[in-house]
């Protein structure tokens, strides 16, 4: 190998060790900057001769492009360094240490009241209205079916607005309670079979658009205990069993029904 | 005489104006901007809101603003339109009253540790470094989940270095002098009972 060639070599030899050096500067600077630790660990001065010794041995362009991306984040060190010890000169440092201590010497009740002298929540209001639960249920039945043909689909995505909601009328708490004593006089009159009233039936008795409407009055009915709901394991037929006086369930249980047209 | 009854109900609706935007989440976190206030109340809106405050006062509320630099420097109208606007509660709540509010003691004091512990390290951590100081006081498995409450509600935030810092709602909720206070005379009310 020729002299020009070893000096090249050389020279690239340099180039890396300094730039892989400035990258441990920049990488210690960064990790002060980010975990918070206390920044006058590092020693700015040694640092600084460093950089310069690097950047006066060193003509590379990249490695002075380097140099002076290592001073700026030197630089926040310092600004770092500014701002600990203003915090420190503050009335609010409590050394992390003694702070450490005491958390580990007391007891969860005096920590909890520690915060609780100090918090002062925020008050707010979250809230669903009326109206928007009707925007939300307008947007839904506009909304096109996902994929498939659209007779494939059962109930809602086929029925209007008017089909498949429950009137709104009946959303008001003293309609809906008024709704729930007829059906249950209603279900009371109504002939029963061995094995109770026929769920199915006794839905549809007013039509097919009255069916969502007396489903829903009815499951108040169930839930309120004037009535049961009974599922044949093996025919999967549902019956209906009427009481006059609401009875205390032990074990209540929850039993979804899918309702569709034509059912 | 007339004017003066316009201006007075004029002032009266941009008060009720107020306590919507203030009370009411519009966002997807409570509280409004300075300039949003701006928007609706016009440019006097600070007197407004100094107005609100004093009406809030007798019935324990306040208007707390949380600035966006966290220094202690006067403030400008371009900090005011920048920072964000909360009413919160004017004294602090009693263990039990946070207890009936549906937190539980070692949660609450899970944060208080960890914000005491954040506070003097400039307001952020490593988690692993929290973590470990919090294990040797409490089970792994209820630091872990009480972080991640917190994280979820805004008192704490993790970046994606995996480092703990203060979240927003601690800036707007809690008062980091009285904490302060309050974990030195904790300690000092123990070494007293010892000695």
């Amino acid at each position: 190998m020729n002299k020009a060639g070893r000096l090249r070599r050389v020279q690239s030899r340099k180039v890396r060790l300094a730039k892989e050096e400035l990258e441990r500067i920049i990488e210690l600077c960064d990790s002060i900057e980010k975990s918070g630790i206390d920044p006058f660990s590092v020693n700015i001065k040694e640092l600084l001769q460093k950089l310069r010794s690097i950047l006066e041995g060193s003509d590379n362009l990249d490695v002075i492009v380097l140099d002076a991306e290592t001073l700026y984040k030197i630089s926040l060190v310092i600004a770092l360094q500014h701002r600990w010890l203003k915090e420190r000169a503050s009335n609010l440092f409590i050394d992390a240490q003694i702070v450490s201590a005491k958390v580990l010497a007391a007891d969860n009740k005096s920590l909890a009241q520690a915060l609780a002298r100090s918090w002062r929540p925020i008050v707010n209001g979250e809230q669903l209205t009326r109206r928007m639960i009707i925007e939300g249920m307008e947007y839904f039945l506009s909304l096109p079916p996902r994929g498939g043909k659209a007779e494939e689909r059962n109930l809602t995505s086929n029925l209007t607005y008017e089909e498949a909601s429950i009137s709104y009328e009946l959303l008001q708490d003293e309609l809906l309670e008024q709704r729930v004593k007829e059906l249950h006089l209603e279900l009371l009159n109504e002939k029963l079979g061995e094995k109770g009233v026929n769920y199915w039936g006794f839905i549809a008795k007013e039509g097919e658009e009255k069916k969502l409407e007396r489903a829903y009055v009815l499951s108040f009915l169930i839930s309120e205990g004037f009535a049961d709901l009974r599922r044949e394991p093996i025919t999967g037929e549902l019956w209906i069993i009427p009481y006059r006086e609401k009875i205390e369930r032990r074990t209540p249980a929850s039993v979804a029904v899918t309702i569709k047209r034509g059912e | 005489m007339s004017a003066e009854h316009d201006a007075e109900q004029k002032a009266g609706r941009k008060l009720a104006v107020a306590v919507a935007m203030l009370l009411f989440t519009s966002h997807r976190l409570p509280g409004v901007r300075g300039y949003e206030l701006r928007r609706r109340l016009g440019k006097n809106y600070l007197k407004i809101i100094d107005m609100l405050n004093r009406r809030l006062n007798p019935i324990g509320l306040r208007v707390k603003i949380v600035f966006e630099g966290r220094g202690d420097k006067e403030h400008g109208q371009e900090d005011f339109d920048k920072a964000r606007f909360f009413i919160t509660l004017n004294e602090p709540l009693t263990l039990s009253d946070i207890v009936a509010a549906g937190w539980r003691i070692d949660e609450v004091a899970i944060l208080s540790a960890t914000l005491a512990l954040l506070y003097p390290r400039g307001g952020r951590a490593t988690y692993g470094e929290v973590m470990e100081l919090l294990e040797a006081k409490f089970p792994k498995w209820r630091v872990e989940s009480a972080l991640e409450k917190f994280i979820r509600r805004g008192y704490l935030y993790k970046d994606e270095d995996n480092i703990l810092h203060i979240g927003w709602r601690t800036y707007a909720e809690i008062d980091q002098r009285e904490l302060a206070k309050a974990i030195t005379e904790l300690h000092q009310q123990k070494s007293y009972k010892r000695s």
